[in-house]
């Protein structure tokens, strides 16, 4: 099993999609740093300056997540499955590994595994971007560092999950491109207008679950509504599960022609 | 005889496919031995392609079993060491490298990364190992491949229209490449509408049309199966007709001043043509061939015009017009 999951890691390597998919990552984190130190003084003035209450130096510990970076890793899982269907190399692939259950957890592993790099990158991107920007801004580091502890955990966790949320999409809709449309769709639009007309189903949807994972970098008036950061990540990883198991049924199970 | 012992062997027994209301193929049964070339014929449409998926795992048979030394391709443990195939649509991530792509494979398969320097030497695609498959051409696809279906230096090959995109040279390298794993124990099956090309390559044929095989054996044997025939050009066709129709069984007229007599030779029409005092233009005996064997039996043309069958064989293949052979029956 590891050499498939490391075969399906360099498949991963040696194609551009997921690398383009981590330089938007990075960007949208920069986006989320320089946010993170807008302030809202009023109606027509917005003020540039270090943050300095938990809530905004968590922001910026987690910049990946306050725009929507995670939803990146997302498309890597789409990525890792559809590919194989939008350029024919199933059957190369198959023929390798037969045993398609095995290909599916491989795929499912190894996009964990990328979404691991691209929580990374984004911390990166943080220490880079953030940290010089905080200093200039004469904000404080240690102030900043007390709240990476809260924060991470919650980060790998959200992009980990959403990646499998994506091969679960991927392997249930087989289109790269309705995969993408679908899940972004649903997280941005469908699922905003829920959360307001429904809240107590929308609480249960995988953006508000994804927020319950890194509940930490919500607004504290939010928090009480999402559901418990364990919960969350068993409802997310559910929704990420349930799709995969349907796609192993449907999709992966169908003659190869 | 190669380093693993001898290779095994392919059995089809009562397969059957279909997809929907479509019967691909029905009651298929065959066998393929070790250490000789099988070419697997018919028409396009035929079920070659569905059956050769069928025997990789990679679509479900309706019905019976197709086996490489007894086991499912599904229950082969480590399947590329002993099976490689070249299916028809292979493909390649076009942004991934050559290279890329074999160590993709042999990771998957578990196989030493030192094959794949091995195979692109092999193949003859070393120098444009880092170039991105996107920019191959048919050949090089082709060719890369052929390569993947070696990774695992596997005893059975299995390769659907493996000619398909090679110039001339890669066509006679592709043949001394098969004679050179069937020499060596190894199972090589290998689909192909080129006629003129296996002729000259493989040992045993397995014939199929509309799904059903139609003939199996070795080529000799079928080859002598089918009779001889007689092409006469003359300008009294209608009178060359009445005239031996009560002599031979088959006679076609393939355009208004040529015939077509089969089970005759030369010698029989030669001294008739005298005594009738008839004009001929040309009496040409016709050698069976494989692609005769091939319209005989599965009463149709291999490559519908157009295909690289109807246009870049031309020189080599029979003077046969193939429009001509309309009234074999299928066995």
């Amino acid at each position: 099993m590891i050499r498939l999951v490391r075969s399906e890691l360099l498949k991963l390597r040696t194609t551009p999609g997921p690398w383009v998919v981590l330089a938007v990552t990075l960007l949208l984190t920069a986006l989320g740093v320089v946010l993170s130190f807008l302030f809202q003084k009023s109606a027509h003035h917005v003020e540039f300056l270090a943050p300095t209450t938990t809530y905004r130096l968590r922001q910026l510990v987690g910049a990946g997540i306050t725009v929507g970076g995670e939803w990146m890793a997302a498309i890597l899982g789409i990525l890792c499955v559809t590919g194989e269907f939008r350029h024919k190399v199933m059957t190369t692939t198959l023929l390798a590994e037969p045993r398609r259950w095995r290909l599916v957890v491989a795929k499912s592993a190894a996009s964990v595994l990328w979404s691991v790099y691209y929580s990374v990158a984004s911390l990166a991107m943080v220490a880079a971007l953030g940290i010089p920007l905080l200093v200039a801004e004469h904000g404080s580091t240690t102030a900043l560092w007390h709240q990476v502890r809260p924060v991470v955990p919650g980060l790998f966790g959200s992009f980990a999950l959403i990646a499998l949320l994506g091969v679960g999409m991927g392997t249930l809709l087989k289109n790269q491109i309705a995969a993408v449309v679908v899940i972004l769709a649903t997280s941005f639009i469908i699922e905003p207008i829920l959360v307001g007309v429904l809240p107590e189903v929308g609480r249960w949807l995988p953006g508000a679950a994804a927020a319950a994972v890194s509940g930490h970098l919500a607004r504290p008036e939010f928090r009480s509504y999402l559901l418990s950061w364990w919960l969350g990540a068993i409802v997310l990883a559910a929704w990420g599960l349930v799709p995969v198991v349907v796609g192993y049924f449907t999709t992966f199970s169908r003659d190869v022609t | 005889m190669r380093a693993g012992g001898a290779a095994p062997g392919i059995e089809v027994a009562g397969l059957s496919k279909r997809f929907g209301a479509v019967r691909a193929i029905t009651d298929l049964e065959f066998r393929v031995e070790p250490g000789r070339i099988t070419g697997f014929l018919g028409p396009n449409g035929a079920g070659k392609t569905t059956t050769l998926r069928i025997l990789l795992g990679l679509v479900d048979a309706t019905a019976g079993r197709a086996t490489i030394g007894g086991r499912r391709y599904r229950q082969i443990p480590r399947p590329l060491h002993e099976v490689g195939a070249l299916l028809e649509s292979t493909s390649f991530h076009p942004a991934r490298r050559a290279r890329d792509h074999l160590r993709v494979v042999a990771r998957a398969g578990r196989i030493d990364r030192s094959r794949v320097g091995a195979v692109l030497e092999l193949v003859g695609l070393r120098e444009v190992a880092k170039r991105r498959v996107g920019g191959f051409s048919m050949g090089m696809r082709q060719r890369l491949g052929l390569a993947t279906a070696l990774l695992g230096d596997p005893g059975v090959l299995v390769l659907d229209e493996p000619a398909n995109g090679l110039d001339p040279q890669g066509m006679a390298w592709l043949r001394e490449l098969l004679r050179y794993f069937a020499n060596e124990g190894r199972t090589v099956l290998v689909s192909s509408h080129l006629l003129a090309e296996m002729s000259q390559t493989i040992d045993d044929v397995v014939i199929i049309s509309e799904g059903r095989l139609r003939a199996t054996g070795p080529l000799s044997t079928l080859t002598g199966q089918v009779r001889s025939s007689v092409r006469v050009r003359t300008p009294d066709a209608e009178r060359l007709v009445d005239l031996l129709r009560p002599r031979f069984g088959a006679i076609r007229r393939l355009a208004s001043d040529l015939i077509s007599v089969e089970g005759a030779s030369p010698e029989q029409i030669g001294p008739l043509l005298a005594e009738h005092r008839i004009v001929i233009y040309e009496l040409v005996s016709q050698q069976t061939d494989l692609e005769s064997v091939f319209l005989s039996i599965t009463g149709s043309a291999p490559g519908a015009p157009g295909t690289d069958a109807a246009r870049g064989q031309g020189a080599q293949a029979p003077p046969v017009p193939a429009t001509g052979w309309t009234e074999s029956p299928p066995s």
